[in-house]
């Protein structure tokens, strides 16, 4: 290869972005509950009005440790206002700290997914004087107070004898716990009324009632909402990809975890008796210095072929990530260990034929060969690209049962439904005062 | 020209409540990771977690047309890899049951069988477990009463699937009766027992949710018309 030639296959295997992408956008105004009648019909619409019904003049809080960035505060900022605009008004708080508090909480968010960690007095102090400090700065008021993750756990010792509901949301993997930092925490979700997990893997053996609340995408945001084919048109243009041919696509951060050298792999595997391009878009690498390196490893993975185009997009291109979601043939996400895998419920949302690792949560988004396929292995991922490629109906006959799953199971309002139902519940097993 | 004698439909004495059933899944305590776990589970967990892991899943998949019957099914095959088992679970019908200690019983039976006839599947260990859930129920109205035929087609053909799912499919574990809602109000309230009857026979295992309510629907417009 000529160094022109080589110069020319290293640009198109590390695009440059355009300057559209380059600034975050203006925020959308948030949906109202009847824009999504057009989405899930109108008798579940009519479902949530009439469990809202039961519940008016009923209050809830829900309090995190954030206000922006990350899954539970993107979450929150969609739920609050639709309850609210259900007649059941939410509130959100959010717990403060000082450095020292959110070093602790990290190394135990670490430690309850299964890192080692000594959890020392100090820790402990730590955490708990920083809780009592949100205690006495925040108002339990509310009918039902819904605590998010284990950084605020303690302020259920305002419970007091009020009859509000406690509720303990947790939205990380626990079927692994460090045993100290477990046993530590554990008294504390003990005295809630109920918790909720991710996944039926991620609970572990309580004395209170477990629900399950899958995770959920909005049909509606920037990422998920329909486009114009026009839009997807310009986007692919700006962005390189030709769509005459077929794509196959991971979205992820450029995280070992989520195996994006193993995708290179399978697609090049794939490419021996198909053709097609590979997307892999995500972030990650410019601010983290593990995403960097791993940036750096898939591109040496991908070598000079002009048909895998790596995109390190900045964390504001929703839009970007939808319209390449949508020009994509087939959806991959072939992760090593997962959450729940949002990026694969965002696939199955837009129709398409979706191939993802058997972890955390996937398997219960993918039902093999039904909504979508799963994989254990590079081989196995760079043969189900083949085996889709080449046959069309069946791709989307698992991308239509696919859409199906999210719209039954993992839109927000499901989710909605989810906390209405669960009020309604807890209320009959300990009912409140009339507001 | 031949007069029809097919009986004309009459005005109910009491009409048709649409209501739907919502859930909210409950994680429960029993987990199994081997096929003689999951007999004991089976033989013991609440009927809650019988009742969610054949009746309810199938309106949690309403939407797939084939190759989906029950988790004890799904699960013998895609995390115990046993085809065999599979498709003895996936073939019993919970239509077939009016309460759940009968379904209870006959899925003890066949894992019981499967495993004295394969001593060897006793120790595999399933590729990840299964875990016991249930779930807690509220049933809520619709909008939508029918007191005529023509009302009960426009209804049926109005509300939301799991509304069809709580009337045609749940309803036998409530009147404790082989027959469903919709046929029991077509037969004793509007007199027409061979309408009735056609809808119970509507193979829920072969359609969707969707493919049910068309099916219900078009076996009521010939009556209307």
């Amino acid at each position: 290869m000529t160094a022109t030639a080589s110069t020319a296959a290293a640009a198109r295997t590390s695009r440059q972005l355009p300057a559209s992408v380059m600034t975050p956008p203006a925020p959308s105004p948030p949906p109202h509950l009847e824009d999504y009648k057009k989405i899930i019909g109108q008798g579940q619409l009519d479902a949530l009005r009439f469990l809202a019904r039961d519940l008016k003049g009923k209050t809830i809080k829900m309090v995190n440790s954030t206000a922006v960035g990350g899954g539970v505060a993107e979450m929150l900022n969609r739920l609050v206002p639709l309850l609210s605009e259900l007649e059941v008004p939410a509130h959100w708080d959010v717990i403060t700290g000082g450095n020292d508090f959110f070093e602790v909480t990290k190394a135990f968010h670490n430690a309850l997914h299964g890192s080692s960690y000594t959890l020392t007095k100090a820790a402990q102090e730590i955490f708990l004087m920083y809780n009592e400090q949100n205690r006495e700065r925040l108002r339990f008021d509310e009918g039902m107070l819904v605590i998010h993750d284990p950084q605020p756990l303690p302020l259920i010792r305002s419970r007091e004898a009020n009859s509000s509901h406690w509720v303990w949301r947790c939205h990380i993997d626990l079927s692994n716990p460090d045993a100290n930092v477990w046993e530590f925490l554990r008294p504390f979700v003990e005295q809630y009324d109920a918790a909720i997990f991710s996944s039926q893997s991620f609970a572990r053996q309580l004395p209170i009632p477990q629900y399950l609340f899958y995770p959920c995408i909005d049909p509606l945001s920037e990422k998920n909402k329909e486009l114009e084919e026009s839009q997807v048109q310009k986007i692919c243009d700006e962005l390189g990809i030709d769509r005459s041919r077929p794509i196959v696509t991971q979205v992820s951060r450029f995280d070992r975890l989520k195996d994006p050298v193993g995708v290179v792999q399978a697609y090049k595997l794939a490419k021996k008796y198909v053709d097609c391009q590979l997307v892999l878009a995500g972030g990650g690498a410019s601010d983290d210095p593990e995403g960097a390196a791993v940036l750096q490893e898939v591109k040496d993975a991908a070598g000079d072929d002009p048909d895998i185009i790596i995109l390190d997009l900045p964390p504001w291109c929703a839009l970007e990530i939808n319209a390449i979601q949508r020009a994509s043939t087939i959806i991959v996400q072939k992760s090593i260990k997962e959450g729940f895998g949002l990026t694969v419920t965002e696939g199955l949302w837009k129709g398409k034929p979706t191939i993802a690792g058997a972890v955390g949560g996937i398997p219960n988004q993918i039902i093999h060969k039904l909504t979508g396929v799963l994989v254990h292995s590079v081989e196995g991922c760079g043969f189900q690209i083949r085996y889709l490629l080449t046959h069309p109906e069946f791709a989307h006959r698992i991308g239509v049962s696919g859409r199906e799953h999210v719209k039954e199971n993992f839109l927000i309002t499901t989710n909605v439904k989810r906390w209405l139902l669960l009020y309604q519940i807890l209320q009959r097993a300990k009912p409140q005062p009339s507001a | 020209m031949p007069t029809s004698d097919k009986p004309r439909p009459r005005k109910p004495s009491k009409p048709f409540y649409f209501n739907t059933s919502e859930h909210l899944l409950r994680i429960g305590r029993q987990k199994a990771a081997t096929l003689p776990e999951l007999l004991d589970a089976i033989k013991t967990c609440p009927e809650g977690s019988i009742f969610q892991h054949t009746f309810r899943t199938l309106q949690e998949h309403h939407f797939i047309r084939q190759g989906f019957s029950n988790d004890f099914a799904h699960w013998s095959l895609s995390a115990c890899n046993e085809p065999i088992l599979a498709e003895q679970l996936a073939g019993v019908d919970v239509r077939e049951f009016t309460a759940i200690g009968g379904l209870r019983q006959r899925m003890a039976e066949i894992v019981d069988e499967f495993l004295q006839a394969h001593p060897q599947s006793n120790s595999h260990a399933a590729n990840e477990p299964f875990y016991f859930c249930a779930a807690d129920t509220l049933v809520i109205p619709t909008p939508f009463v029918a007191d005529s035929l023509r009302a009960f087609l426009d209804g049926l053909k109005r509300v939301g699937v799991h509304s069809i799912h709580h009337h045609f499919i749940e309803a036998r574990l409530r009147l404790h009766l082989m027959s469903n809602d919709f046929s029991q109000w077509l037969e004793e309230e509007i007199g027409l027992p061979h309408i009735a009857d056609s809808i119970e026979r509507i193979d829920i295992y072969t359609n969707t949710m969707e493919g049910v309510r068309q099916q219900i629907a078009r076996l009521v417009e010939q009556a209307v018309n």
